[in-house]
């Protein structure tokens, strides 16, 4: 595939395999070593490159998706002689020891600076949670970051702006077609012909690539289909568009002010470099039930909107999912929007993850729940549990206890509806956490959510 | 305490020098240099844990140009020589561990490797597999020996029997500590290139250039000058890249010499974590006897180290564990058993602290048990037993005057952490009732720097310093910079023995053709001891300056650059040191290095989270030689000690570690670690250059402790094990609270 994009303020065209991470396009194409291999999944944030102005891990990125962008790599920041404010506080700060995961570290720091100035020792942290560091335990980087933070920042004048998008073209010798539609006509129309692997954020795409799991012959991606991006309002509801970045639904300040536990689900995906690519839609249909953004769905009564060539329906999102990583939807439908219908005002929403650890974590649990109270009675109770089953699940049992409950009674609810949640879900014992684990928690984070409603 | 001499560069707080290299990322590390002349390596392993090997064969689909080796085709010996030579490069006819190489391949490229790999069949008949400490002990397999005992090591003092029969209180408890991967950022790599003389040249990411030289001397049968060992930028190794190397070195290099080509070998992670040598999980059973003040009468101690299935390392981290195991206390009477005992999983390893981490966290988790017991605060029962100069220890060493500050680390920590006050906040916090608890602990741990005993009189350390025409004086050592910063710290030793800049100080990059061998980069050694070495080879070269360009010259070091002069030393020991390495008793190690920690955690009772949210460390070191570059290894190992007090957790699933990426294997975020608040303190030792000691592994010793501790404050249960996960507390919570 001919792919151009800008490389630290270089135009560049490239031939390369269409999947081809962009970390090797950059090792092996263009000689930029800066950014290293340290997991091949995503995780380690050691390839870590700004990518129109984002932080990406370039390790799971296709090279196709870089067509038409703007990327900045360490080798583009700074020298010894002229360096970034980020490098010269790295350096006056001991930030740096073995120096491997460094190169992420500065991209991820710049990522964050150029986003915000002075930010506060917890976004500091927040901002490099996705960039993996053995030999410092942060400290001397946060101080750097905090450092910078203080310095005037240099402008990068000679950054041009992404796009325009023209299509990547095929080679011949490309051993996957990729199609790139800019219209949802266009995108279900090539998915009702059929053969094709739909691409939303590539998070999970890039893992299964790389570790050879999947080998699509072509791929539709729908990073450029303007009508599943963004997030308006329709009626009563707010639908937001299936492959908007996590990094964009985080900035929503509808989803802010109107979905608090989405947006807090949101926050908790991954670290910075995933949220920049990972989407809604992609954590919808990928079904697993680990998925942080999908319990706030389901407590939300969202409605998942499946289209494709023949039309257009909308299923509820507890009915969405069919078992462990499966779906309602058919081979020639596409997840183009989740609605979500705004709650009454005065609906308590809240969103708690138990994860491995408190970033870059798949969930050991995760509890969404919503809640109305109305002449002191609970009305519109809605739990919804990850992690705990094949699926996301509502905890009807439990919600059955607390619907219609007294106020005045809540003790008493909390407990019951606690003991029917840890009944009711069907965990398993795995690499993350035990059964028993998954149980005890569900139980005492619906305990939580309900002895909350009291305040 | 005298007044510090007056230095310019000992003790100042110096950028790294390779700091500008790395941030800009120009730092080229393995992978980054292209290398399209080499064919590719790697290991055909085997799935199962204990099995008959049968045959290792090419299937037809076998790519006619790959190279396949079993240790029936081996040209060499088939070893990997460490502290034994037990361990076969390639299983011959029996596999005792899950991933133990069966054979080996190369290949030009990656995909003729992949199809080669797939085209080789192992037939393995599957046998009975010892998998667990207890079945070990009781000699099941036997998996090594006759017995699975690798090694034991006693040491006795006084006579316990009579001191628990007179004693108050007993107090037992039975602590066990995991596994720990190092997930150093950089996977392990290695290139093989054959020499022309029918040697071969090993690139790597590495700790010890002359483990590695000597592994493949004993096994290829060359002699030293035809294998050269050279290191590249390594991105951290723990310890991970003190023994592993030798084994990749030796499979790259012997593939090497079969094609006639480079053989490169770098792991990606998965099989990185999947197949490398991990911290020893360990059991310790431990009894205390107290008098009525809550001081220690006698010690029972049982530590037991899991080897894996062959020696590597293992009776070198169980003799530092049992040396450590009784902690900085004065402990009149002792039983001290230690064992390192073999099963059917892969050979455990170096992991920076070396035995010490869980010998301190049973010592640490005992003196918190006891004081409970005692009705004492832990830092009160602490402050009673702490060992004070004229003290002996109870391996026979007597703490001469200056050598001990486990009094001055602990009562710096406590003034400085607020401890008394933020232990009455967090009660005050908690009687509030909600889901959140907070907890304060304290802990106190020591090192012993440098090799035990006369570990160093025996390696003999050898260092050399080049006086080149331009001025600059290049430091010839085998030391490697892997982070920890020897590449500045070494300099800056140079350039205040020889009165220079350091900027007229080269650092050579280990390589060893070009240095001498002055020991591994292990065991907090390298400031202590190869500056120490460093420090007379300097002296000697200066001395040579003078009397080449005469008194008169103002910069004799700059007048004599193009006389050739070069100066070496060899590591001598002062003679006052006593040790018996039978009976190991006497002086273990010439410089004691003294941490104590107070953690304060914050635990959400629903979940069981916790989280670690502001860290104090005080630390003795004899010298600070640059305390920009010492605070940061005090940070970095005490969140690697933290983070295997209640993260990191490997679980072994049919004798394979389960969590076998950085995904499921969880280490620490930026998020994860607690804000740290660092002391260096200083009482310089007679023994390192300018009173400096060791430091590198101390502060691993008291994170997972000082957490547990703070735990148990704050959920007022207790808490046995490392890591004591959300899962573990959960459960405990429950029993407590039915």
């Amino acid at each position: 595939m001919k792919i151009s994009m800008w490389v630290n303020g270089v135009h560049r065209d490239l031939e390369v395999p269409p999947l081809k991470r962009l970390l090797d396009v950059l090792r092996e194409d263009l000689d930029l070593v800066g950014a290293k291999e340290g997991c091949g999944e995503g995780e380690c944030g050691a390839c870590a490159v700004i990518l129109d102005g984002r932080l990406v891990n370039s390790c799971l990125l296709p090279a196709y998706r870089a067509h038409g962008r703007v990327v900045r790599t360490i080798e583009g920041l700074g020298t010894p002689e002229r360096p970034d404010p980020v490098q010269a506080a790295f350096v006056a700060e001991g930030a740096v020891q073995c120096g491997y995961c460094i190169p992420g570290l500065v991209m991820a720091s710049r990522a964050l600076l150029d986003d915000e100035a002075g930010p506060s020792r917890p976004r500091i942290r927040e901002a490099l949670a996705g960039n993996l560091c053995r030999c410092t335990g942060y400290e001397r980087v946060v101080r750097a970051v905090e450092l910078a933070a203080r310095a005037p920042q240099r402008a990068c004048g000679d950054e041009p702006a992404a796009g325009p998008w023209s299509s990547p073209q095929a080679s011949t010798g490309d051993d996957v077609t990729v199609h790139l539609p800019t219209t949802l006509r266009e995108a279900c129309e090539l998915l009702a012909r059929g053969g094709v692997t739909v691409v939303g954020g590539a998070t999970d795409l890039g893992v299964l690539l790389h570790e050879g799991i999947v080998s699509p012959a072509a791929l539709l991606d729908l990073s450029r289909v303007a009508e599943v991006h963004g997030v308006r309002r329709e009626g009563g509801a707010l639908v937001i568009g299936a492959a908007t970045p996590y990094a964009d639904l985080m900035r929503d300040p509808d989803v802010a002010r109107d979905l608090p536990c989405l947006h807090e689900a949101v926050r908790t995906v991954g670290a910075p470099a995933i949220q920049s690519l990972g989407t809604l839609g992609g954590n919808l249909v990928n079904g697993s039930p680990g998925a942080d953004a999908v319990p706030p769905l389901l407590a939300l009564d969202a409605r998942v909107r499946l289209v494709s060539a023949a039309g257009e329906r909308e299923v509820s999102a507890d009915a969405f999912f069919t078992g462990y990583r499966a779906t309602v939807r058919r081979d020639d439908e596409l997840v183009a929007a989740v609605v979500v219908p705004v709650p009454a005002a005065g609906t308590r929403q809240s969103f708690r993850k138990a994860g491995t650890r408190r970033a870059q974590a798949i969930a050991k649990v995760n509890l969404a729940a919503c809640a109305r109270i109305e002449d002191g009675t609970l009305r519109e109770v809605r739990l919804a549990a990850g992690s705990v089953g094949p699926t996301v699940v509502l905890l009807r049992v439990a919600m059955a206890i607390l619907e219609g409950g007294r106020v005045a009674d809540l003790e008493r609810l909390a407990g019951a509806a606690a003991a029917a949640a840890r009944d009711e879900v069907t965990p398993i014992d795995d690499v993350r956490s035990t059964e028993r684990y998954r149980r005890e928690v569900t139980g005492n984070l619906v305990a939580r959510f309900v002895t909350s409603l009291s305040s | 305490m005298p007044a510090p001499p007056d230095r310019r560069h000992v003790g100042a707080p110096l950028p790294r020098l390779d700091a500008w290299g790395k941030v800009t990322g120009a730092t080229t590390f393995l992978s980054d240099e292209p290398r399209s002349d080499a064919w590719l390596g790697a290991a055909v392993r085997s799935p199962l844990p204990h099995a008959r090997l049968v045959s290792v064969s090419k299937t037809a689909a076998f790519p006619p140009q790959a190279v396949l080796l079993t240790a029936a085709d081996l040209p060499c010996a088939n070893l990997v020589a460490m502290v034994r030579e037990d361990l076969p490069l390639l299983a011959a006819d029996e596999v005792r561990f899950a991933t133990q190489p069966v054979a080996l391949v190369a290949a030009p490229d990656r995909e003729t490797l992949k199809a080669a790999l797939a085209a080789v069949a192992v037939e393995l008949e599957e046998l009975p597999a010892v998998l667990d400490l207890d079945a070990a002990l009781r000699g099941e397999g036997p998996v090594w020996g006759a017995d699975n005992v690798v090694a034991e090591y006693r040491i006795d003092r006084g006579d316990p029997d009579a001191a628990f029969a007179s004693a108050v209180t007993v107090v037992e408890g039975t602590y066990s500590t995991g596994y720990q991967e190092h997930m150093y950022l950089e996977p392990q790599g290695v290139v093989a290139t054959p020499r022309p003389d029918g040697g071969v040249e090993i690139l790597g990411s590495l700790q010890c250039p002359y483990y590695i030289h000597n592994a493949l001397k004993r096994a290829l049968g060359l002699d030293g000058d035809r294998v050269v060992v050279r290191q590249s930028p390594t991105g951290g190794a723990f310890g991970g890249k003190e023994d592993y190397p030798s084994i990749l070195a030796l499979q790259a290099a012997v593939l090497a010499l079969r094609c006639g080509q480079p053989v490169s070998m770098i792991y990606e992670r998965r099989e990185d974590v999947a197949c490398t040598t991990k911290r020893h999980p360990s059991r310790t059973r431990y009894r205390s006897a107290f008098d009525g003040e809550g001081r220690l009468l006698a010690v029972d101690i049982d530590l037991v180290l899991d080897a894996g299935a062959f020696t590597t390392l293992s009776p070198v981290v169980l003799s530092r564990g049992v040396l450590h195991v009784a902690g900085p206390y004065r402990v009149p009477h002792a039983r001290i058993r230690g064992r390192t005992v073999a099963t059917h999983t892969p050979p455990n390893g170096a992991f920076r602290g070396f035995g010490v981490p869980k010998a301190a966290f049973a010592c640490e988790r005992q003196m918190d048990r006891a004081a409970r017991r005692l009705g004492l605060d832990p830092a009160e029962l602490r402050r009673r037993n702490l060992v004070r100069d004229g003290d002996t220890f109870v391996f026979g060493q007597t703490l001469r005057p200056g050598m001990a500050a486990a009094d001055l680390v602990l009562e710096r920590v406590l003034d400085r952490s607020g401890y008394e006050q933020r232990r009455r906040e967090a009660r005050a916090f908690n009687a509030g009732g909600g889901p959140l608890r907070r907890g304060v602990g304290v802990t106190l741990t020591m090192h012993g720097g440098g090799f035990t005993g006369d570990g160093e009189d025996r390696i003999k350390g050898k260092v050399a310093v080049r006086l080149d025409p331009d001025g600059l004086v290049t430091l010839l050592v085998s030391s490697v910079e892997m982070g920890q910063g020897a590449a500045t710290v070494l300099p800056q030793i140079a350039a205040e023995a020889l009165g220079l800049p350091v900027g007229r100080i080269r650092f050579h990059q280990p390589d060893t053709s070009a240095v001498p061998d002055s020991g591994p980069t292990v065991a907090s050694r390298t400031t202590m001891v190869v500056g120490r070495i460093l420090v007379a080879a300097c002296r000697q070269l200066a001395d040579k300056a003078r009397a080449f360009a005469g008194d008169k010259a103002a910069d004799p070091l700059l007048a004599a650059g193009h006389a050739g002069l070069t100066a070496t030393a060899v590591y001598e020991s002062d003679p006052d040191i006593d040790w018996d390495q039978s009976t190991m008793h006497g002086d273990a190690y010439q410089g004691w290095s003294w941490a104590a920690a107070v953690a304060e955690v914050e635990v959400d009772v629903d979940t069981m989270e916790v989280r670690p949210v502001r860290l104090t460390h005080v630390v003795e070191i004899g010298c600070a030689v640059n305390p920009v570059l010492c605070v940061g290894q005090v940070e970095g190992g005490a969140l690697q000690g933290l983070a295997w007090g209640h993260l990191e957790e490997m679980k072994l699933k049919d004798g394979r570690y389960w969590n076998d990426r950085m995904s499921t294997y969880i280490i620490p975020t930026s998020l994860d670690a607690p804000d740290f608040d660092v002391e260096l303190a200083e009482l310089p030792s007679p023994r390192g250059p300018f009173g400096a000691k060791g430091l590198g592994e101390l502060p691993l010793n008291a994170g997972a402790p000082a957490l547990a501790a703070a735990v148990e404050d704050a959920l007022d249960i207790e808490v046995f094990e490392a890591p004591v996960t959300p899962e573990i507390l959960l459960a405990r919570w429950r029993e407590v609270s039915r």
